[in-house]
Formats: C-alpha cells, sequence, structure tokens
C-alpha cells in the first residue's frame, strides 16, 4: 500500500498534450475515482501511474519516492481492465492462486489468501471450476480477486463495470466497495460514469481537458462544485443552466423572470458580474408557487419512472427538468410555475464551453 | 397489430435467439424491448423488419403473416445501433436518402431535414461526413434517418445508447414527445430501466430469448411476475430476502434464513420453503437495532449518490438495500434494523433470479 503523489504531471503525445502538469495527492489506503469524459486525460494519468504510458514532465511518486524511472512491473501495481484474461487450463482456485505461486510464497499462506478473497467475491462455490465454465460476471470477479490477492502498492481499476446491466452493477460495486473497506488497497478507480465514481470514491478527482477540475468528497462535488463544468457532468438527472442577465444586489433575470438573491448569492454576483449561468438541479425545484424564488414556463413531457415523476418544462428557450414524487403530471403546454430553493441555486461565469458542450458529443 | 406467434429462432445450429417467443405490438404504441444484452431484443427487431425469418413460427400483420414478406414491402424504418450511415454522403444527405428513394420533392425534402435537425439537436452538422461527427452526433443521424419519413412501423435498436448522459437524458423527452406527436408505432430497445419505465407504453421484459412479461411500467413495477423482472424493472434494483412459511401466533409468518419474521404469510402457504421476498430500497425504513419486529442487520456498504445515499445491508445471508437521506451518517460495521412496509413484500417461489444471480 502507498500513497500517491503526483508533481505538475504532463502527459505530450507528439504535438498534442493530453495532461497539462496536474498535481494531487492519494492518501495510503483512499480510494479515488479519476471521473471525466472521454479525451479527459483520466486514461492517461492512470496509465502514467501503472507506469504503462512514459511521464513527459513532472513526477509520480510512491510514498515520496520519485517512480518515473522505475518500470511498470516494479512498481507493484495491480491493473484491472474490462477484460480479463484467465488462464483455462486451470481451475479458479489456481488462478487466484497463481501471482503468490510466482512470487515464491509458501502453500500455506496461499490457501489462506485465496480462500479469503474468494469469500468476499462471493467465490468460494466455484474454486474448483475451470475459466470455461464461469459467466462473464463471474469471471470478471476472479480476474479482481486475482488481481487483488497479491497486495499490490495501488489497485488501478479502468471502467471495470461500464458494460454491466444495472443489477450486476450494483453487485459489483458491492465487491470493489467491500473489498477495499476489508484489505484498505489505496485504489485509483477511472470512470465516466458519475453515479459510480460517487458510490464507490473517498474522494472524486474530476478532469475535463487535461485538467483537475475539481478534488473532493463526493458530497461536495455534488453540492459544491467548483465550477459550472462540474456542476453539469455530476448528478443524476443532469443539473439544469440558465442563463440569466441584469444582476445586481435587487435579483436577476432568468428568461423574462426577476429573481431575488439570498445574501450568499449577492455575493457571487458581485463576483461574478451582470451575467453569468445560473444552475438548479432537477431535485431542488418544486412544481407550485411555494418559494419566492419562481420560474414562468409551459409543460413538454411528464415521464413517469414510478418511483419518482421527470416533468420537463420550457422555461423561455430551455428545457428545464423537474424530479417530482409520483402522481405529478403536467400537460404538453400548461402554464406551470416552478420554485427554486434559493439554498441550492448556484451561479457560475458564462461558460460557452459548458453549453456547446452537449451539441459536440 | 403485430404479432410474433410462436416464433422460434436459432442461428447455425446451437444458438438459440428467441424460444417460442408470442408478442402482440399494438397500432400506436411505444413498445420497449428491455433485456440484458443477449436476451433477443435486437432479433424480434430483424424479424418485424424482414431482415431475417423464423426458424419456427409466424410473424403477422392485423393477422395475417408476413413471415415471408421481403423488407421492401414492409414499410417499417430502422435505426441500427452500429449507425449503418452511408460515409460518402453528408448529414443532410443521409438524412435526405428514404425521402429521395421514395420520390419526395426537393423542396419538401429541404424543409424536412431542417426540422429533424432541428428536433435532434444537430442543425449545425449538415454539411459534415459521418467521419467527421462524434459517436453521439452520428447517432442521432441514424435516428433521424429512421424517422424522416412516414413508415407503418419504427424499429430503433438502442438509438440513443451510445449518446452521454446528459443528452441521453434530454433526447428521451425528444423523443417521448415525437412519439406523441406522429402517433406512430415504435418499437425501440434499450438495457437501461429507466428508458424502458420513461418511455415505453408498454414495455415487454425480455430473457434468454423468453418473453418474462409484457405490460406497462407500473404493472411490471408494481406487479412483476417473477423475480427476473422484479430484479430488473427500478434503480435500484429490488432486493430479496430467502424466507419459508413457518407457523406462528397469529397465523403462519414469513421467516428469514436465520430465523427473524418479516410478516405474515399469504393464506395457504404453510409449510413452503424457498420462497424470495422481494423488497424496493423505497419501502424500507432504518430504524434502531433491536426495534421490535425490525429486521436486525448490519451495515455493508454506504454508496452517497448526491442527492440521496444507498446503504447495502446484510442481514443473515441477504444483501439488502435500503435508500437513504443524502446527509444519512451510517458506518460500516455498524448494526441497524430495518422495518418493512408489509403491504410493499413481493413474495416470489420462481427460480428465475438465482439463474441471474449467477451472470
Amino acid at each position: 500500500m502507498a500513497r500517491i503523489t503526483a508533481r505538475r504531471l504532463i502527459k505530450r503525445y507528439g504535438a498534442f498534450q493530453a495532461v497539462h502538469g496536474i498535481d494531487f495527492d492519494v492518501a495510503d489506503g483512499e480510494f479515488v475515482a479519476i471521473l471525466g469524459p472521454s479525451g479527459c486525460g483520466k486514461s492517461s494519468t492512470m496509465r502514467m501511474i501503472a507506469g504503462l504510458e512514459s511521464i513527459s514532465d513532472g513526477q509520480i511518486l510512491f510514498d515520496g519516492i520519485p517512480v518515473n524511472a522505475v518500470r511498470a512491473r516494479d512498481r507493484n501495481v495491480a491493473m484491472s481492465f474490462e477484460n480479463y484474461a484467465l488462464y483455462a487450463p486451470i481451475t479458479v482456485y489456481e488462478n487466484i492462486a497463481f501471482p503468490l505461486r510466482s512470487a515464491g510464497k509458501d502453500a500455506a499462506s496461499i490457501d489462506r489468501a485465496v480462500r479469503s478473497v474468494a469469500e468476499k467475491m462471493e467465490l468460494t462455490a466455484l474454486l474448483g471450476l475451470k475459466p470455461g465454465a464461469l459467466s462473464s460476471g463471474q469471471a470478471q470477479r476472479v480476474g479482481l480477486a486475482r488481481a487483488l490477492v497479491r497486495k499490490p502498492a495501488v489497485f488501478l481499476m479502468d471502467e471495470p463495470i461500464s458494460h454491466l446491466d444495472t443489477r450486476q452493477r450494483y453487485r459489483m460495486r458491492r465487491f470493489i466497495k467491500s473489498i477495499h473497506q476489508e484489505f484498505g488497497h489505496t485504489m485509483i478507480y477511472v470512470t465516466h460514469d458519475q453515479e459510480e465514481a460517487l458510490a464507490l470514491a473517498d474522494r472524486v478527482m474530476v478532469m475535463s481537458d487535461g485538467m483537475i477540475q475539481q478534488m473532493a468528497t463526493p458530497q461536495e462535488v455534488y453540492s459544491r462544485p467548483s465550477n459550472a463544468f462540474v456542476a453539469g457532468f455530476v448528478g443524476e438527472p443532469p443539473i439544469n443552466f440558465l442563463d440569466y442577465a441584469d444582476a445586481d444586489d435587487s435579483g436577476l433575470t432568468i428568461e423574462g423572470n426577476r429573481v431575488a438573491l439570498t445574501e450568499p448569492l449577492k455575493a457571487r454576483v458581485r463576483l461574478i458580474g451582470p451575467r453569468g449561468l445560473a444552475a438548479i438541479r432537477p431535485h431542488f425545484l418544486r412544481l407550485g408557487a411555494e418559494s419566492p424564488v419562481r420560474l414562468q414556463g409551459r409543460g413538454f413531457i411528464t415521464e413517469e419512472l414510478q418511483d419518482h415523476n421527470e416533468i420537463f418544462v420550457d422555461v423561455g428557450s430551455v428545457r428545464v427538468a423537474i424530479v417530482t414524487p409520483p402522481g405529478l403530471r403536467v400537460a404538453r403546454g400548461e402554464a406551470v410555475t416552478i420554485s427554486v430553493d434559493p439554498e441550492h441555486l448556484l451561479l457560475f461565469p458564462a461558460d460557452v464551453k459548458v453549453k456547446e458542450h452537449a451539441d459536440e458529443l | 397489430m403485430y404479432s410474433l406467434v410462436d416464433v422460434h429462432k436459432r442461428y447455425g445450429l446451437r444458438t438459440v435467439a428467441l424460444r417460442k417467443l408470442n408478442l402482440d405490438i399494438r397500432p400506436g404504441e411505444f413498445f420497449v424491448l428491455y433485456g440484458p444484452a443477449g436476451a433477443g431484443k435486437s432479433t424480434i427487431l430483424n424479424l418485424l423488419a424482414g431482415l431475417t425469418r423464423p426458424t419456427s413460427g409466424d410473424v403477422r400483420r392485423d393477422g395475417a403473416s408476413i413471415t415471408h414478406l421481403p423488407p421492401e414491402r414492409r414499410n417499417a424504418a430502422m435505426a441500427f445501433e452500429n449507425y449503418a450511415l452511408y460515409s460518402h454522403l453528408t448529414v443532410a444527405e443521409n438524412l435526405a436518402f428514404p425521402l429521395r428513394a421514395a420520390g419526395v420533392r426537393p423542396a419538401e425534402i429541404e424543409v424536412r431535414v431542417k426540422s429533424v435537425a432541428g428536433v435532434l439537436g444537430i442543425p449545425h452538422v449538415l454539411d459534415r461526413r459521418p467521419g467527421f461527427l462524434s459517436g453521439g452526433q452520428r447517432q442521432r443521424v441514424a435516428l433521424g434517418r429512421a424517422i424522416i419519413r412516414p413508415a407503418d412501423i419504427y424499429l430503433l435498436d438502442e438509438p440513443i445508447g451510445h449518446l452521454d448522459a446528459k443528452l441521453r437524458h434530454r433526447m428521451r423527452a425528444e423523443l417521448k414527445a415525437l412519439a406523441v406527436d406522429m402517433k406512430a408505432t415504435i418499437v425501440f430497445t434499450t438495457t437501461s430501466s429507466k428508458e424502458a419505465l420513461a418511455l415505453g407504453d408498454r414495455i415487454g421484459i425480455l430473457n434468454a430469448g423468453r418473453l418474462e412479461q409484457a405490460g406497462t411500467a407500473a404493472e411490471l413495477y408494481d406487479r412483476p411476475a417473477n423475480t427476473f423482472v422484479a430484479s430488473f424493472v427500478g434503480d435500484p434494483p429490488m432486493s430479496f430476502l430467502n424466507v419459508s412459511v413457518r407457523p406462528a401466533e397469529g397465523g403462519p409468518a414469513l421467516v428469514t434464513g436465520d430465523g427473524q419474521s418479516i410478516g405474515k404469510a399469504p393464506s395457504g402457504a404453510l409449510g413452503r420453503g424457498g420462497l424470495k421476498a422481494g423488497v424496493r430500497s423505497t419501502a424500507l425504513t432504518l430504524v434502531d437495532p433491536g426495534t421490535p419486529g425490525a429486521l436486525a442487520g448490519q451495515v455493508e456498504v454506504v454508496e452517497h449518490l448526491g442527492h440521496s445515499s444507498i446503504a447495502v445491508v446484510l442481514s443473515g445471508t441477504d444483501h439488502i438495500q435500503v435508500l437513504l437521506p443524502a446527509d444519512a451518517r451510517l458506518r460500516p460495521g455498524e448494526r441497524v434494523g430495518l422495518r418493512v412496509d408489509p403491504t410493499r413484500l413481493h413474495i416470489f417461489a420462481d427460480e428465475t433470479a438465482l439463474a441471474t444471480d449467477a451472470a
């Protein structure tokens, strides 16, 4: 187990710079998820930690010792990918034991280690089978168990469960998290899926365009996103963005609606200026006029997801999503008043990139 | 109405894609085929389009067999998961293609192309070729090419599955509104529970080539026919307790593997073992450990999902998911009690969940 540090870490591929001099620390035994869209530099960062990519500039340190010149196989790093190459002719037990046998461990401690990890991964009943008899989900668990059993300094995972269906994903999340609790490896988990990152990690490192946008606990990146990119990338359903203008201490205007401001928001407005981007999560909007902060709109579509509804309302030119309890419906074109919880209204400098991001995907 | 009647479909000698499948698609409905990869969803679309024929059984339209009717005579529009765009044509030309083939006037074509591009959010890429588009843009062009012309049935194979979360959420609403406007018959495949519930007038749940259940979102959510359906509809998925029926004061009770009673058994079920009691994460309340009538357990993991948290509680040998407020302060290893809403227990005697547990 190790503490991982990156200092002004840069990755260049020819003239293209993929990672722009980032700094971060991962504590010994910490679980960090690197979250971002494709091309944000998350996989390059992980591959530099693993030693699979050269470091163009800057440093990576394990427990304070630079590893730039240390080869991948000498870094004591375990990696798992979506695809696991299990050895077909030998049993699950022998597959898991393999790295320990190669390391010359004695039979009794190998047996203890294999059985302990197999129990945690719910593989005990499968130990005598050969890989050909396993389902893909089981094979993946065996692959994870084999990577875990050798107690690496750091465990790196690259999108290990993104291809699974909802139910299998929940199960694998439970396995991965309880393994981390049990064995306490330093873990770095790369994903484009915000729910996985929030669910698993102690801290989430949100990346875009080769830079760290925010590195904080799941609660913090959700509740106090450092910029509009983080606000837009974290949260399900996605946050609503609305342009605002004419902002001063008396309030601001969103799509023709004049909205009063709380003291903290007035302070934000003084910082950002008269125009900017307002963001509010679908969970913090309500139908009705209960709040002094309101928006007027017209109904578009009601989705009934059984445990809740998602209602889309057109506010001026912006389609806004609202999460409501089941049973509430809005008809197409119906005039609707939306109450905004001012505690949860976020204001950001106008960011053209965030707005265009969706169109360019 | 389109019907699959006793359809069996084999690829080669060993791969069975569909097993004795019976399914009706009603006129004007948005029908979602939902299930894991390899369940047979795309095979059903191909059978309806006429791109493949059943090994046995019949494909019918309004009662008459169309099993041997070639695709070009079915007036079906299809969007393929792998896009299948013409790489030498621009986006505008790709969208216009079905209209030109149908002999629509150029002025009319231009209007329709612009309108569809607007709905799908791709008006700024009309002059580009597919090679210069992102995956999400290509997928929207493929969807646009399917919906641009009037067809008797629209067959959409995971048409928004490759979009990023934000765009997928927005397109889901657009697609639903479009379907309402078009009053078209649509068959749509997905691997997402949320998408199935949000879009489908009715949903068919497929598992290994079998139709497990077909019905409205509310029917599938409230009255799942078996544990496969129960565990596939809803996010987070339903949790299951292994229970049996034992005599108790006040009538037979449902008892867990480690002897905890979770409520009254359905009448006439005395002596039955091997049952599963399904419970949704929203039907559970966290109470102090030792609270009478509550299930005892220990917190395994806690997931913070932004607006809420999910705790997985181990009770006996069953893992149970509980939905909690975002600020819930629970620690792994903590002992807790779970109160189960008895009106929201689903009792199953089938084994389908066991089969999928192995996956």
